[in-house]
């Protein structure tokens, strides 16, 4: 019905759907004006050592975001990335400080942990048919566990400079773990919005049937979605040993919820209904740059669980919101 | 016929200046009544209007100020007229039935209406059993109420619906409304519902008659309305609308002529481009294909013949795969991969559920069976994906305001002509295609049609799963009848003919 649509109605749309996709940007900067310029948070909020220590805490989070977004790519929520990241920062602390080795052979170790993990969550849901829900959980559950096994509740600590510096020092002026997970970062968003093999993802998270009917292995799609969200959790874990000079007996289950609620808002930026890197870049600044100025102004600690909780309901709302008008605008 | 119908007859339903405004006017000033008793066909292509028209009759989309509705002495302004009034004289039945398989008929009956209740608020299910047995026995169903639902054959499900939407207006004539009820019911099983159909009108009740098939509007409605841009073009008895005049009025242009029969059938010599031997997979007992270059080979067979298997199974989506030569090439093929690598495109029978991307852009849903051209050094050159998929546009002839639009926003003809099309692009060497044009309105079956023939005389072979009949007539140079899982007859020649078909469904092996 709407397939001859009247070119006027057309113009409004698309400069609604650009306010839309930008919305979240333009807030973000709002706030940043807003925090900076109110005199109880202006001067320590623009400080160079609160936008270092702000831009640089946020590096870890970033990573596990990122990793969460290639198996929801797929269509598939996977509940276990931070708790691989938690993981796979006890295999790399266990293997330098325990084993002795070498730091970049401990990295290693802990990524590949990270992929291994990957590995076996994508053969159970992809060949196995198990219901990826029941195995992400599991598997978090299982790894967090273990954790607490081997570390018996306490941290490791005795990490070599080599690898702590990498959390807290700097390149040309710019905190070394920022420029990692930039980096990481970069690398994903070009495989999910470059290459083939992004483009096949989301094709398998937007319909796998017909997907599977065009010929795509959706399977090995899917396996390879959890491998490299294994990956880029174990870089995750990696970086968050180098952030905090050990390994806790935490599960991790703390760093799912904000890696959700970023990957979440992302889906409200730029590509409607989608979940992006761009994205997750802006909705990471957004949570840190309110949870920062909320603190400086002096709200109570409460406020920022309630912020959230409030920024996750948000982002599905506004997601479903458009998913329904651009997907059900021409139904007869 | 004998019936006679007085000279004017009060109709049951009057409406008058009826109008529906969005972005556009979709319904233009309506005026339509419906005469008691009769059957009344009501026409017109994807975007006519008919689905809105309904819509408001049924009072969940409300109409334009201005206009007037009368129905059983109800007799008021558009605006004004609501669910609860229509209730009370028209009755729907959609096109899916609306019907909840994992439950019993009763349970079915309970959710729509109104559970049966005694003390304490306690369903009283033996109640609810009796009254729907007798509401089931009012329209000679004679099944248990406490059958579930996925039990029921394709027709039962039907009248078991109509039954339900009919449940609680007493003996009072009324009018029926029945959105394409025949689309999911196999040919043979057309007749019985028609015949349930013919009982409700010599009660009395009138019904409205969705349907996108002409030859069966030809055989049950008496009278007729057709849509297009949301004017009325045609409205009167049957006996006035031959099938052409009713494809020239839905189309607004006289029909193209494609004159499918006349056309140089493929010449028996040319080389054969797929052939493969017995297929045993899912219900298929061993059948043989081949097709020839250029030539359309359809597949005729009831429901449960294994018609959709025979597609899945060349394609290596059903079965431990087959093995084809394919211009005398030697492939296995055990996954949908294989099928691809070897030439071959499948356009699945359910395109919501098996091939569109409906909340993708068109540009990506074009592009799809032909991605990995477009990459450049592991990377996708979008802008040139993004240009050629407009000229595939306009190749393939898909009307979308762009290539930006989400697929699902276009008409369900527009977005079959996008699935055909994107493997089209791909230029296969076997074309598979399952019900290409169900649920598509007339002018897109056309144009649908078209673009099948113009892919065999490029050089590919192609198959064609139909239980419209006269989509196999029209496009196919052969036929092979499936029945129980074996090729029961092959049809070429003269009878490539729906008679000859159906009569091959049924009884196979005896000539008609």
């Amino acid at each position: 019905m709407t397939a001859v649509a009247a070119p006027s109605p057309a113009r409004t749309v698309s400069w609604r759907s650009v306010a839309e996709r930008y919305a979240l940007v333009v807030l973000v900067a709002v706030e940043f004006v807003l925090f900076a310029a109110l005199p109880r948070s202006g001067e320590v909020f623009v400080s160079a050592l609160n936008l270092r220590t702000l831009v640089a805490n946020q590096g870890v989070a970033l990573v596990v975001a990122v990793a969460l977004i290639f198996p929801l790519a797929a269509g598939i929520f996977d509940f276990s990335v931070g708790a691989v990241a938690a993981s796979s920062s006890v295999v790399a602390a266990a293997a330098v400080v325990d084993l002795g080795l070498p730091v970049v052979v401990a990295a290693l170790l802990g990524i590949g942990f990270g992929a291994l993990v990957g590995v076996v969550l994508g053969v159970l849901i992809a060949y196995g048919d198990v219901n990826p829900f029941i195995a992400t959980l599991g598997v978090a559950t299982l790894l967090g566990g273990a954790i607490f096994a081997y570390t018996a509740g306490l941290r490791i600590t005795g990490v070599p400079a080599g690898l702590t510096s990498i959390g807290s020092d700097d390149w040309f002026g710019v905190p070394r773990i920022v420029v990692v997970s930039a980096a990481v970062a970069g690398v994903a968003w070009w495989l999910l919005s470059q290459t083939v093999f992004g483009r096949r993802l989301f094709a398998v998270g937007s319909n796998l049937r017909a997907t599977h009917l065009l010929g795509v292995d959706v399977r090995r799609v899917q396996l390879l979605a959890f491998v490299a969200s294994g990956v880029t959790a174990g870089i995750g874990g990696v970086l968050l040993l180098a952030r905090n000079g050990g390994a806790t007996s935490d599960s991790g289950m703390s760093m799912l919820f904000p890696a959700l609620t970023a990957v979440l808002l992302s889906t409200i930026v730029i590509d409607l209904g989608r979940p992006s890197v761009p994205g997750v870049v802006v909705a990471i600044f957004f949570i840190a740059i309110t949870v920062s100025g909320l603190t400086l102004v002096g709200t109570p600690a409460w406020v920022n669980q309630v912020f959230n909780g409030a920024a996750l309901l948000l982002a599905v709302g506004v997601a479903r919101l458009a998913r329904s008008r651009g997907g059900a605008a021409g139904r007869p | 016929m004998t019936v006679t119908v007085p000279a004017h007859p009060e109709p049951v339903l009057r409406v008058s200046r009826l109008s529906k405004t969005y972005a556009t006017r979709v319904v233009d000033s309506v005026d339509w009544q419906l005469a008691p008793g009769r059957v009344h066909a009501l026409l017109g292509g994807n975007g006519s209007g008919k689905s809105t028209l309904l819509k408001m009759l049924a009072g969940v989309v409300p109409a334009d100020p201005g206009g007037r509705i009368e129905a059983a002495g109800h007799r008021l302004a558009s605006e004004h007229w609501t669910p609860q009034v229509a209730a009370g004289t028209l009755r729907f039945v959609h096109q899916d039935l609306a019907l909840v398989d994992g439950l019993s008929i009763a349970d079915n009956f309970g959710l729509a209406r109104r559970y049966p209740r005694s003390r304490w608020g306690r369903i009283d299910g033996a109640g609810l059993a009796r009254h729907v047995a007798a509401q089931l026995g009012r329209h000679g169903l004679d099944l248990d109420p406490q059958r579930p639902v996925a039990s029921l054959r394709p027709t039962d499900r039907a009248l078991v619906a109509i039954a339900r939407a009919l449940d609680g207006i007493g003996d009072d004539a009324t009018t029926l409304v029945l959105d394409e009820p025949t689309a999911s019911l196999p040919v043979d099983e057309v007749a019985h519902l028609f015949a349930s159909i013919r009982t409700l009108r010599e009660n009395g009740h009138s019904v409205v008659f969705v349907s996108h098939r002409l030859s069966e509007v030809a055989e049950i409605a008496d009278d007729v309305t057709i849509l297009r841009d949301g004017v009325v073009v045609g409205s009167g008895p049957i006996g006035q609308f031959p099938e052409e005049r009713v494809v020239e009025l839905i189309a607004g242009h006289p029909r193209a002529t494609v004159a499918a029969r006349s056309r140089p059938a493929a010449a028996d010599d040319a080389p054969v481009v797929l052939d493969v031997r017995g297929v045993s997979a899912g219900p298929l007992r061993g059948v043989d294909v081949r097709v020839r270059r250029g030539e359309v080979l359809g597949v005729a067979g009831l429901m449960g013949s294994g018609r959709s298997s025979l597609l899945r199974a060349l394609f290596g989506d059903l079965g431990d795969g087959v093995s084809a030569r394919i211009d005398g090439h030697e492939v296995e093929i055990r996954t949908t991969g294989d099928a691809v690598a070897a030439g071959i495109a499948l356009v699945p029978e359910d395109r919501a559920r098996d091939g569109a991307y409906l909340d993708r852009p068109l540009w990506e849903n074009l592009s799809a069976a032909v991605l990995s051209r477009y990459r450049r050094r592991g990377r996708l050159a979008t802008p040139a994906e993004r240009a050629d998929a407009a000229d595939a546009m306009r190749t393939f002839g898909v009307r979308a305001p762009s290539v930006d639009a989400p697929l699902g926003a276009l008409s369900g003809g527009n977005q079959q002509k996008v699935v055909v099309a994107r493997w089209l692009r791909a230029g296969p060497r076997v074309l598979l295609l399952d019900e290409p044009s169900q649920g598509v309105d007339a002018v897109a079956r056309d144009e649908i049609h078209t673009l099948v023939r113009d892919a065999a005389r490029a050089g590919a072979a192609v198959v064609v799963v139909s239980s419209d009949l006269d989509e196999l007539e029209a496009l196919s140079d052969r036929v092979i009848v499936l029945l129980a899982g074996r090729v029961a007859r092959e049809l070429s020649g003269p009878d490539v003919d729906r008679n000859v078909i159906i009569a091959a469904m049924h009884a196979p092996g005896v000539d008609p």
